[in-house]
């Protein structure tokens, strides 16, 4: 089932892999991490970013990783997720899908000025 | 608060959802509400939320649902189709209760909308803008033309030059302090040299600067720049023979707007009045509702649900609260022979009871020159919330095809140290919720005939 559900990968799941690229983070820096990336565009709401990490757990694109260390004592404790290699691939493979789609936009001069 | 909110919001989402990621998501809510300070940030992030929840909610529940087609696809072992049920709880209390809650403020909120959206100026009332000839003219509804929202045509320099132009002739040719007038157009000029209007391609948005730069120079709220999407007509339209006809009928469909006169318990006159309307018309009908109340020791003027009307019918409304002649500004009026009531009426006796006036947010126009006056004149005690603040803008003159501007022609005087309504609307005496008004004048207007009977 995931594997339907992430094919073809919502925007909101890429946006979450490609936050995972450089540390592990937990929920809160995926969604302000993600926001960074997209200027601000894109801030991911508590229901879809949890939805869209079930969604990346369950294709095993990323996995929940115990930082004890870095664990306060009480309900703060948070998890935080790790990109898998089987997400990292799928990552390179979802931004090379979007570049092809991006050079035959500039081949149809879609963009405005030359370099993008 | 936020937090609370929330974490009754994630009650709409599938249990194992919740019991997964609840925590978390809880905790990232406050995160957000740490770090996102100031209003805008805020509202920014509830707009967010609830974006969120509509998208999410939908997904969450079909991710429960693939388990019911799997179950639906599967055949026995001997390849005919078999049946299962599928083990599901039954719906918890509190998901009941929470459903049930949440539909009955749906339900409740749509005949608040409905009658939220029928509450334009009652039928028939001409709109606010007479045409320059007229001179007994309806204070309408605030507002001013319907300016429509969706795909307006974009302003060019031309256009804009057109406007400020036009706008500046007509001040310089109809405003009552010429000086002030040709004040105001260098300012216009001056900025439109600087460059000020050159981003501005929308129209509503134009009129709006215009409307307050002009009101910055001159401290005269009664101007006004507007913009409607529909090209504006050639000729404002007149109360044609129709529209009078169309006015008459309405009126008379709806008792003039009288809705209530009765004497209320203690022998408090109680008058609900949701608009003021034409005196030709509704005369006999005022004065009908004015003598069934003539014997009260006491009187309430409801206009929480009033629209405005004609001046002329706030004056003779005015008029039973007073004796003698008595000074009643209207700022568009200068002629003293129509600023003063008509007092006495013969065979009243209301003219020396306390008075009080029901006002809400939505208290408009002619109803605020009521309360203004009567509140101005010590005459009558204002309970509710503060009035809508319709401004009046005196005579229309169009501009262009879209644009418009409203001039007060004439120069009343206002004696009171308080600025009429206009904008900013008429403080109560009594400041209590609009539902909570006739309670608090009937509990007030009970006090003080009470303790004139001693």
């Amino acid at each position: 089932m995931p594997k339907r559900k992430l094919d073809p990968m919502p925007s909101a799941a890429f946006e979450i892999l490609l936050a995972l690229t450089g540390d592990d983070l937990h929920g809160y820096a995926i969604m302000r991490q993600v926001a960074a990336q997209t200027n601000g565009r894109v801030r991911l709401g508590p229901g879809t970013l949890y939805g869209s990490i079930q969604t990346l757990l369950e294709g095993k694109l990323i996995e929940e990783v115990d930082r004890r260390e870095d664990a306060r004592p009480g309900p703060e404790r948070r998890r935080y997720y790790r990109l898998t290699a089987a997400g990292s691939e799928r990552l390179r493979f979802e931004a090379e899908r979007l570049a092809d789609l991006l050079r035959v936009a500039r081949a149809k001069k879609v963009l405005r000025g030359e370099y993008v | 608060m936020s937090e609370k909110l929330y974490a009754w919001l994630l009650r709409l989402y599938p249990a194992n959802f919740r019991k997964e990621y609840g925590e978390e998501a809880l905790q990232l809510v406050r995160d957000c509400q740490r770090d996102d300070k100031g209003f805008l940030l805020r509202l920014r992030f509830w707009l967010n939320l609830l974006a969120d929840l509509a998208i999410s909610l939908p997904r969450e529940y079909r991710r429960v649902q693939p388990e019911a087609l799997r179950a639906r696809a599967a055949l026995g072992p001997d390849g005919s189709p078999s049946f299962r049920s599928l083990p599901y709880a039954p719906p918890r209390f509190g998901a009941l209760f929470f459903g049930s809650v949440l539909s009955l403020i749906m339900l409740s909120s749509i005949p608040r909308l409905i009658a939220h959206m029928g509450n334009g100026r009652p039928p028939g009332v001409p709109g606010p803008w007479p045409s320059p000839a007229q001179s007994s003219n309806p204070q309408g509804a605030g507002g001013g033309l319907a300016v429509t929202a969706g795909e307006a045509p974009k302003l060019d320099a031309a256009e804009r030059q057109r406007v400020v132009e036009a706008v500046a002739a007509n001040l310089k040719k109809y405003y009552v302090d010429r000086d002030m007038a040709i004040k105001m157009a260098v300012a216009l000029a001056a900025r439109q040299k600087a460059g000020e209007y050159d981003t501005l391609t929308e129209g509503p948005a134009f009129a709006e600067l215009l409307t307050k730069q002009i009101r910055e120079v001159s401290h005269d709220l009664h101007l006004e720049v507007i913009y409607s999407q529909r090209p504006l007509p050639d000729r404002p339209a007149g109360p044609s023979a129709e529209r009078l006809a169309f006015y008459r009928r309405a009126m008379q469909e709806s008792n003039c707007t009288f809705e209530k006169a009765e004497i209320l318990p203690h022998r408090i006159g109680y008058l609900k009045l949701n608009s003021f309307p034409e005196p030709s018309v509704c005369g006999p009908t005022a004065k009908a509702a004015m003598a069934r109340l003539n014997g009260a020791e006491a009187i309430i003027f409801d206009l929480r649900d009033n629209r405005g009307g004609y001046p002329d019918m706030v004056m003779l409304l005015a008029a039973y609260l007073f004796d003698h002649p008595e000074f009643f500004y209207n700022p568009r009026e200068n002629t003293s022979e129509r600023l003063w009531t008509r007092s006495p009426v013969p065979g009243n006796r209301l003219a020396d009871k306390p008075a009080y006036v029901l006002t809400s947010a939505r208290t408009f126009s002619g109803a605020e020159h009521f309360s203004y006056g009567l509140k101005m004149l010590k005459r009558a005690t204002l309970v509710g919330e503060k009035t809508g603040g319709a401004t009046d803008v005196g005579v229309f003159h169009r501009l262009d095809d879209h644009f418009g501007m409203g001039i007060r022609e004439t120069r009343a005087i206002n004696p009171y140290r308080e600025p009429d309504w206009a904008v900013v609307g008429v403080e109560p005496n009594v400041k209590v919720k609009a539902a909570d008004a006739l309670t608090t004048a009937e509990a007030l207007a009970f006090r003080v005939t009470s303790s004139l009977e001693k």
